[in-house]
């Protein structure tokens, strides 16, 4: 029984520890397809694959990214956490800001948004950042989609 | 009033604070932006969007028919990689709203999930192509051929085949590449060429088949790809200033048209 002990600590900890996290990051996705409705009805393909993580307050992730010129682009951004301030923004490869529309999570709680338009076809740099939050680790999400 | 005048200066400064830097140094990321390593390859479709732009080209002719069924291959890395050109295969045969091309490359997709142990999402998926190929219902099929791709990576990584996963997008890849060659070389522009401008995904390909199982890249055919991803860098992966000459519009479809070639030997009845 004794041997048994550390095993079932080891299975509750997976049950209880890893589910949660699980559970944030398919949350913020959530909110980010959410973020995302309006423009779907606006003819918009939503992509099934996302980025997602967890950062501290003033932490910034830099995704690259292929787009495409003669594609519009709307990149959605979602977190589960009600009071933190998140935001995404879009770079062209030589670092000049693309985005032609943007919101933070303070016009729309849990969710940020860019637009672009790219001017050139190549590589483009997606900044996300929690600006604000009032946990340690905020958990996020990033969906896209063109048209 | 100075209350007021000083809580509009507030949120003034923090409206400003809000906005995003107009330019940042690429080169020089701040250390705690860490870059995610994950590299989204586009779908076909985000490809083929662009292309309905451009104009109406021939697809009739950049089509490569099947003669009947895909039969599968005996190793699993060009199964993998052929069920990626048979896909983008289906999207070519989409422009050229040819039914009968897409019933045929639903009924394909299905031989070589099966051959993957993946069929059992992939038929449900087969059976909406050929659905929306028999309406004519030619976005639908796009959509589901999508969707097939989604299916195919999802139900790989549930059985741990990362690799293979990959390997279905570089195939479906190789074949678009292949065709957005022959698009842009019957009507040259530096406009259409630069659809060919794509360094980011020729580097994770370049990292993903560098990565993969000594036992995998042992296939001659992988060899082959892998050296071919090589070889097409440097003509897809020019600084963002560059153009993309007709000269390379044509190595690029030579390499991309040999590679196909390769994936798809065995393959037919």
């Amino acid at each position: 029984m004794k041997r048994l002990i550390p095993l079932l600590l080891v299975l509750l900890c997976l049950a209880f520890g890893a589910s949660p996290a699980r559970a944030t990051i398919d949350d913020a996705l959530s909110f980010a397809l959410e973020a995302a409705d309006p423009y779907v009805k606006e003819g918009f393909t939503v992509r099934e694959d996302y980025w997602g993580g967890d950062l501290a307050v003033k932490q910034t992730k830099a995704i690259v990214h292929q787009l495409f010129k003669g594609n519009e682009y709307w990149f959605w951004m979602g977190t589960d956490s009600k009071n933190a301030k998140i935001s995404v923004h879009i770079y062209d490869s030589d670092g000049n800001l693309a985005e032609v529309e943007a919101f933070d999570s303070s016009k729309k709680a849990h969710m940020a948004g860019a637009r672009v338009q790219p001017k050139k076809t190549g590589t483009y740099y997606l900044i996300v950042e929690v600006e604000k939050s009032t946990t340690e680790r905020t958990t996020w999400s990033l969906a896209y989609g063109f048209k | 009033m100075k209350k007021a005048l000083f809580l509009a200066l507030a949120a003034l400064t923090s409206s400003v604070l809000a906005e995003p830097a107009a330019h940042i140094d690429v080169t020089k990321l701040p250390t705690q932006s860490k870059m995610i390593d994950d590299v989204v390859v586009p779908v076909p479709s985000e490809i083929f969007a662009v292309l309905d732009k451009l104009g109406k080209p021939n697809w009739v002719a950049v089509q490569h028919k099947m003669n009947g069924v895909v039969q599968a291959p005996s190793e699993q890395p060009q199964i993998a990689l052929l069920l990626g050109v048979v896909i983008a295969e289906g999207f070519i045969a989409v422009e050229a709203e040819d039914a009968a091309e897409v019933k045929q490359i639903g009924k394909s997709v299905l031989n070589l999930t099966k051959a993957l142990g993946v069929q059992k999402k992939a038929q449900m998926r087969a059976k909406a192509i050929t659905d929306a190929a028999e309406a004519k219902d030619w976005p639908g099929v796009r959509k589901q051929l999508d969707k097939a791709l989604d299916d195919v990576s999802d139900a790989m990584k549930e059985l741990n085949s990362v690799e293979l996963s990959h390997l279905v997008s570089l195939g479906g890849w190789l074949r678009g590449t292949e065709a957005l060659t022959v698009v842009v070389e019957k009507q040259y522009t530096k406009d259409g060429a630069e659809l060919l401008h794509q360094p980011i995904l020729l580097d994770a390909f370049e990292k993903r088949l560098a990565n993969l199982k000594p036992k995998r890249k042992l296939n001659p055919v992988v060899n082959k790809v892998q050296k071919g991803v090589l070889e097409i860098r440097p003509l897809m992966g020019l600084p963002e200033s560059g153009d993309i000459s007709e000269k390379s519009v044509k190595e690029i479809g030579a390499i991309t048209s040999a590679l196909v070639k390769e994936i798809t030997s065995k393959s037919q009845p």
